[in-house]
């Protein structure tokens, strides 16, 4: 029995919808330029790129599966949003990437691979980094459905005919005022979404910690899974892989996450994108944390018959995904229900935007204009990027209509982020640092990080594997993609013999910048 | 229980604490940055702006 009320919760949720359709809309007449519409014209300052950044790497999906580490973890899963945290604050601090990054003035991290590596290069990584950021994005929208039907009271008997519903209306609120403001309607309904989301999860944790308190919390974890629960290295399910890929991966993120990218191309100059980044860096502990909370308080509260009202279809998932959900919409009284779905409209609402302007603007910059031996005006530039953010929304929900998801959330989206990850952090390493890298070993690079994390989606589709087994073989595909991209990256670049024209040509194009 | 446990208390506290003082800066001075950012902004327009929308 939910606790969700039409009328006060009702209202408060359309009174946010209301706004941040309001704002994302009106600033569309700011938008004169490709430029203004991708990177915001590069007029983004410290506050505004903080408030931007943590609400992207916040949404529902984030929210459900650090909960569900939370639960099935303790505290020990909040570990990769540490791991975060620190991967953040050092990039940050030193402008590892980052600098050369922001000062080569690109607006996409393949618009730089084309100045040391050539634009066959810039064109292939386009492709990988739109592959793997759609793939990873594919599954935002079934969750936050799932979410917002179970916490809402939706009746659980219509399941997939109110999640296709749920699914749809928060698509098209998103591509509305992501379609015609682009990065600038992002990021200002990011402003707002951020103060939302930020109050909801604050007064949410609040209640939480006063109703149950810390102590109950850690003794529930403490009983439930032991040592583990409070340190990732004993964690049944974790284990040093799981740590060592996630560090990792949160370095690889930290430097070519495009929609973390995005905020340091949009920022005013590389100073304030090194501020954006410190200053944002303990957001990503916190967005472990506080979900996790949450999931580790369905853990304290919730009996395993809470989980009986779920379509039969769920109950053969992983349902701890679910737990989290049933809990608050037990828990969370009238009023701050609407604050807290609020809160999570926000949430998945700029992440969702944010993403689909940022895979848009890979698509448009790097995968379509390079194919066009005259450039678009800036009136057709600005069509096209509208129409490829459409497409992206379209895909998004067929996807999430029609891929099952195994294992945890979190493992998925890891391995899908991997895709890329693996061979643009390389790339971007070798890219910034070292001189005899080249475009051998740039391709060989992009083949061999795509190849491993793509094998592993297709072999755990085809393979019986029990949730535990999927776990374990995505950190070990995940860390085999790494190793293997840095090691084709450095052999194949060796191999290249030195006197080649083009590639010397290509290399002090870059030097010189 | 908090002193056998206390990284992960002082964590969860640290992020509260954080997390809230930072909501409310960034919500004041973020509002500041937008109306400059869309000053700037204005002053940057194609010549045929309006052909473009």
């Amino acid at each position: 029995m939910t606790h969700f009320n039409w009328w006060i919760d009702g209202s408060i949720i359309g009174l946010y919808l209301v706004a941040t359709m309001v704002a994302g809309i009106m600033v569309r007449k700011y938008v004169g330029k490709v430029e203004h519409f991708l990177v915001a014209g590069r007029e983004v300052d410290v506050y505004l790129g903080i408030a931007s950044l943590a609400a992207t790497e916040f949404g529902v999906v984030t929210c459900m599966y650090t909960a569900e580490n939370g639960y099935r973890y303790g505290f020990a899963g909040a570990t990769p949003g540490i791991l975060m945290a620190l991967a953040m604050c050092f990039v940050g601090v030193t402008g590892f990437c980052i600098d050369p990054l922001r000062q080569a003035g690109v607006m996409t991290i393949p618009e730089l691979f084309e100045k040391r590596f050539g634009p066959r290069v810039r064109w292939a990584a386009g492709v990988v980094i739109v592959l793997g950021g759609l793939l990873n994005m594919g599954v935002f929208l079934r969750i936050t459905g799932e979410f917002l039907v179970l916490v809402g009271g939706f009746d659980l008997s219509q399941m997939e005919r109110n999640l296709l519903l749920m699914m749809t209306v928060l698509l098209l609120l998103g591509t509305i005022y992501t379609v015609v403001g682009g990065m600038l309607s992002v990021l200002v309904t990011d402003f707002l979404q951020f103060i939302v989301m930020s109050a909801g999860l604050l007064a949410v944790t609040a209640l939480i910690l006063m109703k149950i308190g810390w102590a109950p919390l850690a003794a529930t974890v403490a009983r439930q899974q032991g040592e583990g629960g409070f340190n990732p290295f004993l964690c049944q399910g974790m284990g040093w892989q799981y740590v060592l890929f996630n560090a990792i991966e949160c370095m690889a993120g930290a430097i070519t996450w495009q929609t973390t990218i995005s905020r340091l191309l949009a920022s005013k100059d590389a100073r304030t994108g090194r501020r954006i980044y410190t200053r944002t860096s303990f957001f990503f502990a916190c967005r472990f944390v506080l979900p996790g909370i949450w999931g580790i308080a369905a853990l304290a509260v919730l009996t395993p018959g809470a989980f009986a009202g779920l379509p039969a279809n769920f109950q053969e998932q992983n349902t701890s995904l679910y737990a989290m959900p049933l809990f608050l919409s037990q828990f969370v009284p009238v009023g701050l229900m609407g604050l807290l779905l609020a809160a999570m409209l926000a949430a998945d609402m700029s992440t969702t935007s944010s993403y689909m302007i940022t895979w848009a603007s890979v698509i448009y910059n790097d995968v379509l204009a390079p194919l066009r031996k005259t450039p678009w005006s800036e009136r057709r530039g600005l069509f096209w990027n509208r129409v490829i953010v459409s497409l992206i929304g379209g895909f998004l929900l067929f996807y999430g209509l029609w891929y099952p998801l195994k294992g945890d959330v979190y493992a998925y989206l890891l391995v899908t982020g991997t895709i890329y990850m693996a061979s643009i952090s390389t790339m971007l390493v070798a890219c910034c640092y070292w001189k005899r890298a080249n475009n051998w070993g740039a391709t060989a690079a992009i083949v061999a990080g795509a190849v491993i994390p793509i094998a592993c989606l297709v072999f755990e589709q085809l393979h019986a594997m029990t949730s535990q087994q999927v776990q374990l073989w995505r950190c070990y595909s995940g860390i085999g993609a790494f190793v293997a991209t840095a090691v084709a990256m450095v052999v194949f670049s060796l191999l290249k013999p030195h006197a080649d024209p083009p590639a010397r040509a290509d290399s002090e194009q870059v030097d010189g910048n | 229980m908090i002193a056998e446990h206390w990284f992960w208390w002082l964590l969860c506290v640290a992020c509260v604490a954080w997390y809230s003082t930072i909501t409310v800066y960034v919500a004041v001075r973020g509002c500041f940055e937008i109306r400059k950012m869309l000053a700037r902004l204005k002053e940057d327009q194609p010549a045929d702006d309006t052909a473009l929308r």
